[in-house]
């Protein structure tokens, strides 16, 4: 099947492109990538067997890329599967995911890992990179048999969710991952200093008298990791950064030349520990700009409805809050915006970690921690857009090119010739999140029932079309605005 | 979940000025609770403790209601408190144990709560060692919570007590200088205080080692009037009330203590501390006592101490919430 994109907004921050043109996608690559300025192609004949696919308002950008999601196959299918995870991943227009090896069996073994990608080839909606975990069981003692995962596939190695406790076994880690050219993802917490926590410590934790788990948990395994990855010159990735003492030491290690790289969650770009608080607090309490930082915030009428990420509208200690690391204060979520524009932070990662009824509907401090999150991240960060916070090529970066170079690749990028995987997005459509809708199993989200604004409207991977939404870009014989369409879409 | 949010979103301090929500279907925490609705319910309490010094201590206001004491944490003391409420007031009570063992994760706490509503109960009594664990059988409930002590968050029956206690012997809350020394961080009772105490106008010191109360400002942030401290000696000084809290051995076992002799030296409640304090100034704890850890005997048993009549007004302050629960349900 050939298609050509039409008239969108083409961002492919790899080739600092931004453009309004068309995009020619044959065999499953990118053909071709008009100008419409080039007036020459106009008349050019299409020919035969070619869908014409409208995108008139809408962004055309390399497929997005995430470094961190769950997909619970083998092990744990009740809360997720390889085709349901994948599927709910070209619903938020991704077209790569990396799997963290927290399944059961884990992904400690080659026989795993292969199961894991037959699974994927079979029933994937878009391509699953499988990461190895750093030691057998996930126990922090010995290591896996790296090479061979590498050579099975893994790109990466990491214990999420167990981090390795032991400094010396970090180490070695380190030193052997770095002879095979692929980083440490590192889930960073000082499980001693977490011991018992329910959510962040904080003004907020100290109301609801729920454990804390304090930043400075998060930041000395950061600060700990930094300094073996320098000793032993290897790569390491610090997963979901969710601290303001955590985005400084990335940043001083940075500046030292220390092959650090780091991520940062939708969730914890965006929602602050307050809303653990629910209906308790202040309705509508809006982020208020701090003054620190250059960035002029844009006053959208829109975000000031009340709709717009209000945390009354859940109730209080709704376990739906609940994610590892927890969602973290004001200042630290300031912290983390400004690390995604300076470049401190490299990637937007969703750490998509769907749970079952089971998991959650219980008391706050023993809900598994978690967040469902691929459906909702890129309707998330574009509220940083909206906010006048970053701009959205460079947002896009963080969700194309920025994994990317944390995975040693070559950037995903529109160019004629590399893997037609496109996403095409609506920036300025109007949603509500609706969990009923969703494709993952994981309907864990404290965002649920909140107006969103920024949707996907198509993926393709590997030129295909992996998710469609509604008739989008169906050629009706008027020129379309996606904004525009919200009564021929609906919400599917 | 609407229903919930009808009952808490006025909760803040902000809004405790504000006329009472007319019909309170939970009693979760004090958070939302105005001056007003605090006078009234001490009001009540008043003709609650009239009934229980009759020769029949018993009126028929919850007859065919159905009260069930769901702890999930040992706690006798309160139980048999809620429970000589429950039948002062004629309801059919009923008492659930279940510490601990199979009811560990919600599903279970959530089937627990449905069977109850299907066998009819009216009023859930509950205790639990989660915080915030009533909010989730509020969801689930279709009648009402009445929260007897969650985890680390909020007692809410037993601040209702202390103020109703400070009030009939002092014969005011507002302005008073109020004390409260010991497990700040880890106590219920110091949260619900806080809130019932600052609504009504007291002024309230906080005292504790740096590891049983954390950095002032997490406070301060919810609750802007309160003062910190680390020194007993310091804030004791013209107190109109000094509330102790229990000291769980635990924590000097968990590291937050040197040893429980420091503690008792610095932070316990002994003759000498009290005579800092005004001359008419209140010994209160809500029990159980470690006496000579948190409280020297002397000062427990002293003319000062008003440790009994905490529990005597107990069962009547329990006897107006369910009254007024009672009224909505």
């Amino acid at each position: 099947m050939r298609y050509l994109i039409k008239n969108g907004s083409i961002i492919d921050p790899a080739r600092r492109v931004a453009t309004v043109g068309n995009v020619l996608v044959e065999n499953g690559k990118v053909a071709r990538v008009i100008d419409l300025a080039d007036l020459s192609t106009e008349q050019e004949p299409l020919g035969e067997g070619i869908e014409v696919i409208n995108a008139r308002g809408a962004v055309i950008a390399p497929g997005f890329i995430d470094l961190h999601t769950h997909l619970r196959e083998p092990g744990e299918e009740h809360k997720e599967t390889i085709a349901t995870g994948t599927a709910a991943a070209a619903r938020g227009g991704f077209t790569t995911v990396c799997a963290m090896p927290n399944t059961r069996p884990p992904h400690d073994r080659v026989g795993v890992v292969r199961q894991v990608l037959g699974a994927a080839r079979e029933g994937g909606a878009v391509r699953v990179e499988p990461i190895g975990a750093i030691t057998l069981g996930r126990e922090g003692k010995n290591l896996t048999e790296m090479a061979e995962l590498v050579e099975a596939g893994c790109i990466a190695f990491s214990d999420d969710g167990s981090p390795v406790s032991d400094p010396a076994v970090m180490r070695n880690a380190l030193a052997y991952a770095a002879m095979l050219g692929v980083p440490i993802m590192s889930h960073c917490e000082d499980l001693k200093l977490s011991h018992g926590w329910a959510m962040h410590e904080g003004v907020i934790s100290t109301r609801l008298g729920l454990p804390g788990y304090p930043a400075a948990a998060e930041e000395v395994q950061i600060a700990r990791d930094i300094a073996l990855a320098e000793m032993t010159g290897a790569h390491i990735h610090i997963c979901h950064v969710s601290t303001a003492g955590g985005v400084a030491l990335v940043r001083a290690a940075k500046q030292r030349g220390v092959h650090v790289t780091a991520e940062a969650t939708p969730h914890h770009l965006t929602l602050t520990d307050r809303w653990v608080l629910g209906s308790l607090g202040e309705p509508n309490e809006q982020r208020a700009p701090t003054g620190r930082g250059k960035r002029k915030h844009k006053h959208d009428p829109e975000l000031a409805l009340p709709g717009w990420l209000d945390p009354t509208k859940i109730a209080p200690y709704d376990t739906s809050t609940r994610v590892s690391p927890p969602l973290r204060a004001e200042e630290d979520v300031e912290a983390l915006i400004e690390g995604l524009r300076d470049g401190t932070i490299d990637a937007i990662a969703t750490d998509h970690a769907p749970h079952s009824h089971v998991d959650k509907e219980c008391e706050y401090r023993l809900a598994a921690p978690g967040i469902s999150g691929l459906e909702t991240a890129l309707g998330l960060v574009l509220t940083l857009v909206h906010r006048g916070e970053m701009d959205l090529v460079n947002l896009i970066a963080k969700l194309t090119e920025g994994p990317a170079s944390v995975l040693g690749r070559t950037p995903a990028t529109l160019r004629p010739g590399s893997d037609a995987d496109i996403v095409i997005f609506d920036p300025d459509y109007n949603w509500v999140v609706d969990t009923g809708k969703f494709a993952s199993k994981g309907v864990n989200t404290p965002v649920n029932g909140q107006r969103l604004k920024g949707q996907v409207m198509l993926t393709m991977y590997h030129g295909a079309i992996a998710y469609r939404r509604g008739n989008f870009g169906g050629s009706t014989g008027i020129l379309q605005q996606a904004s525009r369409l919200e009564g021929i879409l609906e919400d599917e | 979940m609407t229903t919930l949010t009808n009952t808490t979103v006025a909760a803040s301090p902000a809004t405790n000025s504000q006329s009472s929500p007319p019909r309170r279907r939970h009693v979760l925490d004090l958070d939302d609770f105005s001056r007003d609705e605090i006078i009234e319910i001490l009001e009540t309490t008043a003709s609650m403790k009239e009934v229980l010094s009759r020769p029949i201590k018993q009126v028929p206001a919850l007859r065919g209601t159905t009260v069930v004491n769901m702890f999930f944490e040992d706690s006798t003391r309160t139980r048999i408190s809620f429970e000589l409420a429950a039948k002062a007031l004629s309801a059919n009570v009923v008492a659930m144990t279940s510490k601990g063992s199979s009811v560990e994760k919600g599903e279970s706490l959530i089937d627990t709560v449905r069977t109850l509503q299907a066998l009819g109960a009216n009023i859930i009594v509950m205790r639990h060692g989660e915080s915030g664990a009533p909010y989730l059988v509020a969801q689930h409930f279709h009648g009402s919570v009445l929260n007897a002590g969650d985890g680390r968050h909020a007692h809410p029956t037993q601040a209702l007590l202390d103020l109703f206690t400070i009030n009939e012997r002092l014969g005011r809350v507002e302005g008073l200088k109020v004390v409260i020394v010991g497990d700040i961080v880890h106590s219920r009772v110091a949260r619900s205080n806080l809130w019932g105490l600052t609504a009504m106008g007291a002024q309230v010191t906080l005292c504790a080692p740096p590891t049983l109360l954390g950095p002032a400002a997490l406070w301060t942030a919810t609750w802007p009037n309160v003062t910190i401290s680390h020194s007993l000696d310091a804030c004791v000084a013209g107190a109109d009330v000094i509330m102790t809290l229990r000291l769980q051995k635990e924590r000097q076992e968990a590291g937050l203590l040197p040893s429980l002799r420091e503690y008792s030296r610095v932070f316990g409640v002994n003759a000498a501390r009290v005579k800092r304090a005004a001359p008419h100034c209140l010994v209160m704890h809500p029990g159980p006592m470690n006496e000579g850890v948190e409280i020297m005997p002397d000062v427990a048993t002293s003319r000062q101490s008003v440790i009994e009549t905490q529990v005597t007004n107990g069962v009547a302050v329990r006897m107006a919430l369910m009254y007024r629960l009672a009224e909505v349900s």
